[in-house]
């Protein structure tokens, strides 16, 4: 089943605007040779890591000619997407989603240098086309506002106060001329409390030309991905300029990395409650002393569990997604699945109805890669290791961890750790801090300090600051600093804080939680190495995000002081009131009221009266 | 007619000063009335769960079964480690935490404090919670030697078995620490103080680190015997801080109502619910808040914001087992796992008197603070007393004149702000020296101190009444008195917001100060005054708390001093710099008056 005749269903049925422009691209295809057919191309990768992980990283791509997409003409790029860019002028987008965090002491490096992954939570940045920077500032709020619609997100709270211009963090990625680059304003806010789940992955979903139906999507399912240890999605859109031929394309691509807990994602498919396992199931240390049926000295990770992916996706790949699959005749076939593991464990790995192994790759011992078929599922399945083959880890460049020090309402502190692990060269790195207005950074106190055992000296760390201070309510604190990490040592950035007293109705709902600090983002450009002048690619590693606890007011407050400084009136009032008004006077001094004398004269006077 | 009584009074002040001292003397019986009322059905009440999110024991807790194995297995190898030193284990840990697929980090300490090093390793793993974001932790601790210095074997067992359970379930919302404290009293203590960076030099720092921490239970479950009867829960906090009273009631709901297990507070075993059994139950309570001392490793996470209590077991006899326990930790911690904010919600200043009955401090704090306003009403009386002015033979006569009414004789406040701030001052040398003094020679100075107390005041009684004219020696006697008292009672109010059972427990010993007056008349009265003042030393106190606990003053003092070095514990400071002043300016008062008596100066 191809999806076109929906897609054409759809464009037809919304609008008679939308008819015109099917109408015009029918006649553009039928009699102009210039219009070039999008290309799509959808890749997963799966690698398995060390502790009983599997990361699967899905990427999909699809590329149109820039003309098509300036004239509305959509073809695989997402409608839905593309008339928001074009309405809002953003040239670049860069939107990411995540979940949990990467575990780089374990897994390694991160999947594509770090560069397709986002802080916790929703992270969005993008170059705007603007005359000046309120007309960026109102596009960008209409881009968050338009995406929040489309992808069921809190976009729309990326106000002022969460949004930062990095300096020095972010290149643009896409190709533009210089007079273009010009009038481009680089906008980036994040989101770091939103918790992304399936209402976000069904959108994300929607933009792929197959529309999860087909192809490696299909194994993107909700309770899974959501299972995962970590996950990540993320969309960008650039243009593309080929140097060669001065045309341009529009690139969209759209990612998700996630960590799988190999082990706990088969405990699932048993049952869904991890019950104690049957004592024969047990794996013992027989050669404790005490071994017996009562005794079990656990032995784990002893073994490499059996999986396939039906197994740990819940379904297998139901065929290849027909736009991603080359027509035979074009001869080079791209591999849709790729499997990255040691040779030793490759060769316990079997395919099910399979789809022909790539030819065309480059033989290498430890990938295997497939090219599937229309209509044809596909599944691998590994069957039990044992002892365990220790899969590849690649070593990351850099290590980063940050946490709060100190404790109390009023005072705290944020400590950095970055540590570079490699032992002959040091590092440049962007340490780039977007904190909330109400979090005020002491930039006196901002301090680098130097483990190692080469003596660098502690101001040769910074090499340069860009500190934009907060503003109350109106925006929050941008820091960024360029350092050099030593090789082998660990540099420990701090600084201390004050926290604001906000005013009561700013607290979001469970204001006891405490407020989410967004991510770090620390980027490492691209540079060489200084000792044997290889390359280090532009890497970028986000640290987790940070829970700032304030002083939160007991919000029943308000109501007991409204009620006790009413009674406190209203006693206060009456009596003083009461003293004001009345006058006192002795009991003898009172004038005694004469009512039959007072009667008596009122008919004297009445009488008086009828007589005249 | 509004105006006239004043008028009439500062006539005849005699009427104003009865007022005064009858309204004092009411304030105190009222107020130590009231403490005993408490445990009463109508002044206490029954707990409640005020966090709605908690949901104690509405899961069911699977723990158990071939888990139980594992527990024994761990059981066996946390005593074959018994008598090894703090590295072993720690090692050894940490090779278990790691073949469980956790992040392990382990940390070195070591405090100086009464002459003695406290040294030892913590070790503690993380479990990332699967989709977590490592802003959130909960911490299940389990000291390798208990509080008594026993053998933790169980607790550490379970600790293990539970890291291993704990991670194949993928609801976490919140990162969970195991932390194996070396002790139960400085691992716990060193570990906190180096997770929010604020530890000393002797400490290390620690290599991974979490969220922030929402909660802590910790397991107390000593012995080889694996069998126990009820489930001891205990919360006092360093410096008589206590966790929020919703955590005590998720424990022993469902310890008691899921589990069908036991639960006691403060070592009353086989509690009634009776009148009395409630009483001494919120006595003892109060003990352990006054002293402010750690109860246990939940204790030291009590000051920052952390609540946290211990679970210990008690008893051999039951039918219990480490299942019942390891349910029960795994019911709490599936309760603390569904907190969305940190624990706000219920108390965090109350009394507990039986597992389900507490008072809140609207309730019991008046008793505290009619103690520190029968101290003040005192100090007033005092201070309207004609006898606070150095008018000499003539002030009876004054008195009927009506003078006084426009000031009448200056009272001399130089001297009697001298002695009360001077002795408030000479405070800090018993604090600086318990401080610093071996635990050797604790003894030996304690003793000298207690001397120099006693002998100090009649000294200086001695020098005063030879050196000073007798009719500017009482009121100054009168008016250091009057300032000391009012100091106190200012103290004691501000303290009984903050640790209500110290102030009402000072305050009950500083009542013989109300009435510990000089008096040159009657030498048999000033001795009843001085007996009675030494009975209520801070001494007296600090032999009261050793025969309490059964031991020597010696360990109370180095108790006090690890305190003070190791949980920052703000009793000692307030007996030695409030407490003690206050009772050396009474003493110095009743001395001069035998002095006075015996050298016939009136």
């Amino acid at each position: 089943m191809t999806p076109f005749p929906s897609r054409s269903h759809q464009w037809l049925s919304s609008s008679p605007l939308d008819i015109f422009t099917f109408l015009l691209l029918l006649l553009l295809t039928v009699f102009g040779n210039t219009v070039v057919a999008d290309t799509y191309k959808e890749k997963l990768d799966l690698q398995p890591l060390p502790g009983q992980f599997l990361l699967a990283s899905f990427n999909f791509q699809s590329h149109g000619p820039i003309e098509a997409f300036n004239k509305q003409m959509f073809q695989l790029f997402p409608r839905s997407l593309g008339q928001i860019l074009q309405y809002t002028h953003t040239r670049e987008l860069h939107l990411r989603f995540a979940l949990g965090r990467w575990d780089s002491e374990l897994w390694g490096a991160q999947p594509g240098n770090g560069q397709n992954a986002g802080g916790t939570g929703v992270e969005t940045w993008a170059w705007v086309e603007a005359d000046n920077e309120a007309e960026a500032e109102a596009r960008w709020t209409a881009l968050n506002n338009a995406l929040s619609g489309l992808f069921c997100a809190s976009l729309n709270f990326i106000d002022s106060t969460r949004t930062i211009r990095p300096v020095m963090s972010f290149k643009p990625t896409g190709d533009y001329s210089k007079k273009d680059k010009s009038r481009l304003f680089l906008l980036h806010g994040s989101l770091p409390k939103e918790p992304v789940c399936t209402e976000n992955l069904t959108p994300f979903l929607k933009l792929l030309p197959c529309k999860g139906k087909s192809g490696i999507s299909t194994l993107l399912d909700g309770h899974k991905l959501f299972d995962a240890s970590f996950q990540s999605m993320s969309i960008d859109v650039r243009p593309i300029c080929s140097p060669h031929t001065e045309t341009c394309d529009i690139e969209i691509q759209q990612t998700i990395d996630m960590v799988l807990d190999i082990s706990r994602s088969l405990q699932r498919k048993d049952s869904p409650v991890p019950r104690p396992r049957d004592q024969h199931e047990l794996i013992c240390d027989t050669s404790k002393p005490y071994a017996s049926n009562e005794y079990c000295y656990p032995m784990d990770n002893s073994v490499d569990l059996p999986w396939s992916l039906s197994d740990l996706f819940g379904r297998t790949i139901s065929g290849g997604c027909p736009l991603a699959i080359n027509p035979p005749e074009k001869g080079d076939e791209a591999p849709h699945v790729c499997i990255h593991a040691p040779e030793k464990k490759l060769k316990t790995m079997q395919t099910l109805e399979l789809a022909a192994p790539a030819t065309s790759q480059g033989v290498q011992p430890d990938l295997n890669c497939y090219v599937l078929k229309e209509n044809v599922p596909f599944d691998i399945s590994f069957s039990k290791q044992q002892p365990p083959i220790s899969p590849l880890r690649q070593e990351p460049l850099l290590y980063a961890e940050r946490s709060f020090t100190g404790h109390g309402q009023e005072h705290g502190g944020v400590k950095t750790v970055l540590r570079n692990p490699d032992p002959v060269d040091s590092i440049g790195v962007v340490y780039l801090e977007s904190l909330p207005w109400f979090m005020k950074p002491y930039l006196h106190t901002f301090k680098a300090r130097v483990l190692s055992a080469s003596d660098v000296r502690e101001e040769d760390v910074i090499l340069d600051l860009y500190y934009r201070p907060a503003l109350d309510r109106k925006r929050g604190t941008q820091l960024e600093a360029k350092l050099i990490v030593p090789p082998n040592s660990v540099v420990i950035l701090t600084y201390d804080f004050e926290k604001a007293v906000l005013r009561y109705t700013e607290y979001p709902p469970d204001a006891n939680r405490g407020f989410d600090v967004a991510s770090a983002i620390i980027t490492i450009p691209a540079q060489r190495r200084n000792s044997n002048g290889g390359k280090i690619p532009a890497t970028s590693i986000r640290t987790t995000s940070l829970l700032l606890s304030l002083p939160t007011p007991d919000f029943s407050m308000p109501y007991n002081v409204i009620i006790f400084t009413s009674t406190i009136m209203a006693l206060a009032f009456g009596s003083i009131f009461n003293l004001l008004v009345r006058r006192f006077v002795a009991v003898d001094e009172v004038q005694r009221v004469d009512l039959k004398g007072k009667v008596r004269g009122l008919l004297g006077r009445l009488r008086k009266g009828k007589t005249e | 007619m509004a105006l006239r009584v004043p008028v009439n009074l500062r006539k005849n002040l005699s009427v104003v000063l009865y007022a005064f001292q009858g309204l004092s003397i009411l304030a105190v019986i009222v107020g130590i009335a009231s403490l005993f009322l408490l445990p009463l059905d109508e002044y206490s009440r029954r707990t409640y769960i005020s966090e709605n999110a908690l949901l104690p024991g509405q899961v069911h807790a699977y723990f158990g079964g071939s888990e139980q194995n594992i527990v024994r297995a761990f059981r066996r190898e946390v005593d074959s480690l018994g008598n090894s030193t703090s590295d072993v284990v720690a090692e050894r840990m940490a090779e278990i935490f790691r073949s469980a697929g956790l992040k392990v980090g382990k940390q070195r300490y070591s405090y100086k404090a009464a002459g003695g090093e406290y040294s030892g390793e913590n070790v503690y793993a993380v479990l990332h919670a699967p989709r977590g974001d490592a802003t959130e932790a909960i911490v299940l601790c389990a000291p390798w030697r208990n509080i008594d210095h026993l053998l933790n074997e169980g607790g550490v067992a379970l600790t293990l078995a539970l890291s291993r359970y704990f991670k194949r379930w993928s609801l976490w919302s919140k990162d969970i620490i195991f932390l194996i404290s070396s002790d139960a009293r400085a691992g716990p203590q060193a570990w906190v103080d180096a997770y929010h960076d604020l530890h000393g030099g002797d400490i290390q720092s620690l290599s991974v680190k979490s969220g922030a921490i929402q909660g802590v239970v910790v397991v107390d479950y000593p012995g080889a015997y694996h069998r126990f009867e009820s489930l001891h829960v205990i919360y006092d906090g360093i410096n008589g801080q206590l966790p929020n009273l919703d955590l005590i009631n998720t424990a022993v709901q469902i310890s008691r109502d899921q589990m069908g297990l036991r639960s006691e507070l403060q070592e009353m075993w086989g509690h009634d619910d009776g009148y009395r059994h409630r009483l001494r139950t919120m006595l003892r309570g109060m003990v352990n808040q006054a002293l402010g001392h750690s109860t246990g490793p939940h204790s030291s996470f009590i000051p920052y914001h952390i609540d946290a209590i211990t679970l210990a077991t008690h008893g051999d006899g039951g039918w219990h087992d480490e299942g019942s326990l390891g349910r029960t930790v795994e019911s709490v911690f599936r309760s603390l796992n569904n907190l969305l904010e940190h624990f706000h919600q219920s108390f965090f200043f109350y009394l507990l008197m039986a597992p389900k009955r507490f008072v809140s401090i609207g309730t019991y704090l008046p008793a505290a603070m009619l103690l520190a306003v029968g101290l003040t009403l005192t100090a007033i009386r005092l201070w309207v007393d004609p006898r606070s002015r150095s008018g000499g033979e003539k002030k009876g006569e004054k008195k009927e004149e009506g003078v006084v009414v426009d000031g009448g004789p200056k009272r001399e406040l130089f001297l009697p702000m001298s002695i009360v701030i001077g002795v408030h001052f000479c405070g800090a040398i018993p604090f600086a020296v318990f401080n610093s003094v071996d635990y050797k020679s604790m003894s030996s100075t304690f003793n000298i101190f207690v001397a120099a107390s006693l002998v100090l005041p009649a000294i200086i009684s001695i020098l005063m009444t030879t050196t000073i004219p007798a009719h500017r020696l009482l009121p100054a006697f009168h008016l250091s008195r009057c300032f000391s008292l009012l100091f106190l009672g200012m103290f004691l109010s501000t303290l009984a917001t903050l640790n209500f059972s110290l102030s009402f427990l000072i305050g009950l010993f500083s009542l013989p100060l109300m009435f510990a007056r000089t008096t040159p008349d009657s030498i048999p009265l000033g001795l009843v005054n001085s007996i009675l003042l030494l009975v209520t030393s801070p001494f007296a106190a600090v032999f009261a708390v050793a025969g309490y606990w059964g031991l020597g003053v010696e360990d109370i003092l180095k108790e006090a001093s690890f305190g003070w070095w190791v949980w920052g514990m703000w009793t000692p400071v307030v007996v030695w710099c409030v407490w003690w002043p206050a009772w050396v300016v009474g003493l110095i008062s009743v001395d001069s008056g035998l002095v006075m008596g015996v050298l016939g100066r009136k």
